[in-house]
């Protein structure tokens, strides 16, 4: 199974539109990769999709970059009992 | 070259910090309308003299609002019928509760529908609204109000010399007021209680004419049952009338108010304020009435009357509740139910207009939004679900973002409490609702008619769950 770095290196690429292997874990989604806000709620909605999660929507949206995001997702699939 | 001037600070303010949100709830009580709360007295300077008024005496004393929108309210549009009389009479009896909050209204009585649709009302069997008349100024009108076993009749005594010598052509203001007291002896002997309509008092000469008048009425009345003694409404004919502390007469409220029940002796509760919105203040001109010693506000529904209308009858019912502190009876729901009504007989309530327009509590950005979706008092004036059946909306524009979507999908899917889904689970109507104005280059906002077919589209289980498709 691929990472959860990896498969959320898929997912913001597919919904920025922009190239998977470009992105850096300090790249801030909306600053460095143009997330706009609905682009955001879509990245959350495909996040939990593809980790079969649901995420709390402040905490979610207050994560800024593809980093933390990658630490945050980790640690809701832990939580939820999800195997990664 | 410029100067500033700067100001010695007379006081320091030091924080006061808290971990804990202070939301003035003493005040903000978001069950009723905001509080109306007075620290003190007000003091008008009067004549060369401070004089001293105290606003908190409206929690107690017999304060009403009264109504004329069968006669001013009709002046302004086509007739209502009468079967559409008796439902709005109805719904005000319903609106202003048991203790009458909405006290009296007021019949035309020339006609022969104007007398089936006062008999009609009076069939209904409420206490109130009382009903009364409303005739000219002429001995022989009040055979009609007789004849309607009416207690109670408005009859026009205009006051100012616009009207006295340019209308009625009087050739004195002495043969003038004989006129106008031998119409109220008239009433006295029909056993009838004449409300003196004081029109165009705004532009009036209050101590040459208006005091005389009022000290004359005050005698007559004097010499009959207290049941009839005669009634004042202060007509702000033109909308001239003014609140602000210090205004001159004729135009300020407060001393008109105060000449009349103090000078002149009529006592708070026959003294009654009747505007005009010609300038923008016929809501707060009406309660300064209240305020400053006039117990009745007269009212319209909606505002609707002569020219720029009349103090919003559902405008005075909220001042009503916020100043006394209580809803007193009233059932503010009737408010919703009044204005579907006249719109469906194609009253035209603008959207953005308070408490019934179809706006009113609705919000097009998204950060106001978003705000509504974390507490809904942030963005809304009060419970407007419970005291008007009207729930804070959005109006789906480029502006509304994801949250106004979600405000949107849980009051059309009804979802409350923990039941609300988040922006997230929107985000598949988000994304068509901005792609509408970023692809589509649309410039109109989005009906609700639009957004169902979408929701049922997008959302198919959640909307075979909830509306069973």
């Amino acid at each position: 199974m691929a990472s959860v770095e990896d498969r959320v290196r898929q997912v913001t690429a597919r919904v920025l539109n922009v190239s998977g292997n470009d992105i850096k874990p300090a790249d801030n989604f909306a600053m460095d990769l143009g997330a706009e806000s609905v682009q955001a709620i879509e990245l959350v909605a495909n996040f939990e999709e593809e980790f079969g999660i649901e995420m709390d929507e402040e905490e979610a949206l207050g994560v800024e970059n593809f980093g933390s995001a990658v630490e945050y997702i980790t640690k809701v699939c832990k939580e939820q009992g999800i195997v990664t | 070259m410029t100067t500033t001037t700067t100001t010695t600070p007379t006081k320091t303010h030091p924080l006061v910090d808290t971990t804990e949100p202070n939301l003035l709830e003493d005040t903000f009580d978001y069950d009723l309308p905001p509080l109306i709360k007075f620290e003190g007295p007000i003091t008008e300077v009067i004549d060369g003299k401070p004089v001293e008024f105290d606003p908190r005496s409206v929690k107690t004393r017999d304060i009403v609002v009264t109504d004329t929108t069968f006669r001013d309210g009709q002046q302004a549009r086509p007739p209502y019928t009468i079967d559409q009389m008796v439902h709005i009479y109805d719904l005000m009896a319903k609106l202003g509760g048991p203790n009458g909050v909405v006290r009296q209204t007021e019949f035309f009585l020339y006609t022969k529908n104007d007398r089936e649709t006062l008999d009609r009302c009076r069939a209904l069997g409420h206490k109130y609204p009382q009903c009364t008349g409303w005739i000219r100024a002429v001995k022989g009108d009040f055979r009609l109000v007789k004849e309607a076993g009416l207690q109670e009749t408005g009859m026009l005594t205009s006051s100012s010399d616009y009207h006295i010598f340019h209308k009625l052509k009087f050739k004195s203001r002495k043969a003038c007021m004989d006129s106008y007291c031998e119409v109220v002896d008239a009433a006295f002997e029909a056993g009838v209680r004449p409300r003196c309509h004081l029109e165009d008092l705004t532009r009036a000469d209050i101590e040459g004419f208006v005091l005389p008048f009022v000290d004359r009425l005050m005698e007559m009345s004097r010499q009959v049952p207290d049941e009839l003694s005669v009634k004042i409404r202060l007509c702000d004919t033109m909308g001239f009338g003014i609140s602000y502390p210090g205004a001159e007469l004729p135009r300020s409220i407060p001393k008109l108010i105060y000449k009349l029940n103090k000078e002149c002796g009529v006592p708070t509760e026959r003294l009654e304020w009747h505007g005009h919105n010609d300038f923008h203040k016929v809501h707060i001109n009406g309660a300064t009435g209240w305020l400053y010693g006039c117990d009745a506000c007269n009212t319209t529904l909606f505002g609707f009357g002569e020219r720029t209308g009349n103090p919003p009858l559902e405008g005075a019912i909220f001042e009503y509740i916020a100043l006394k502190g209580d809803l007193c009876g009233i059932d503010t729901s009737a408010i919703t139910e009044l204005a579907d009504y006249m719109r469906s007989m194609g009253l035209p309530i603008p959207d953005n207009y308070p408490f019934v327009g179809k706006a009113f509590n609705s919000t097009s950005a998204g950060i106001h939004a978003g705000g509504l979706r974390q507490d809904e008092r942030i963005y809304n004036i009060m419970d407007t679900t419970t005291l008007l059946g009207k729930p804070p909306r959005v109006s789906l524009t480029d502006k509304s973002g994801a949250d106004g979507v979600a405000i949107w999908v849980n009051e059309f899917f009804g979802l409350t409490g923990d039941d609300k889904i988040s922006k997230i689970k929107v985000h598949k109507v988000a994304r068509w609702v901005t792609d509408q104005y970023e692809k589509e280059s649309r410039l109109t906002s989005i009906s609700d008619a639009e957004m169902e077919v979408v929701v049922k589209e997008l959302m198919p289980d959640l909307y075979a769950k909830h509306k069973g498709d």
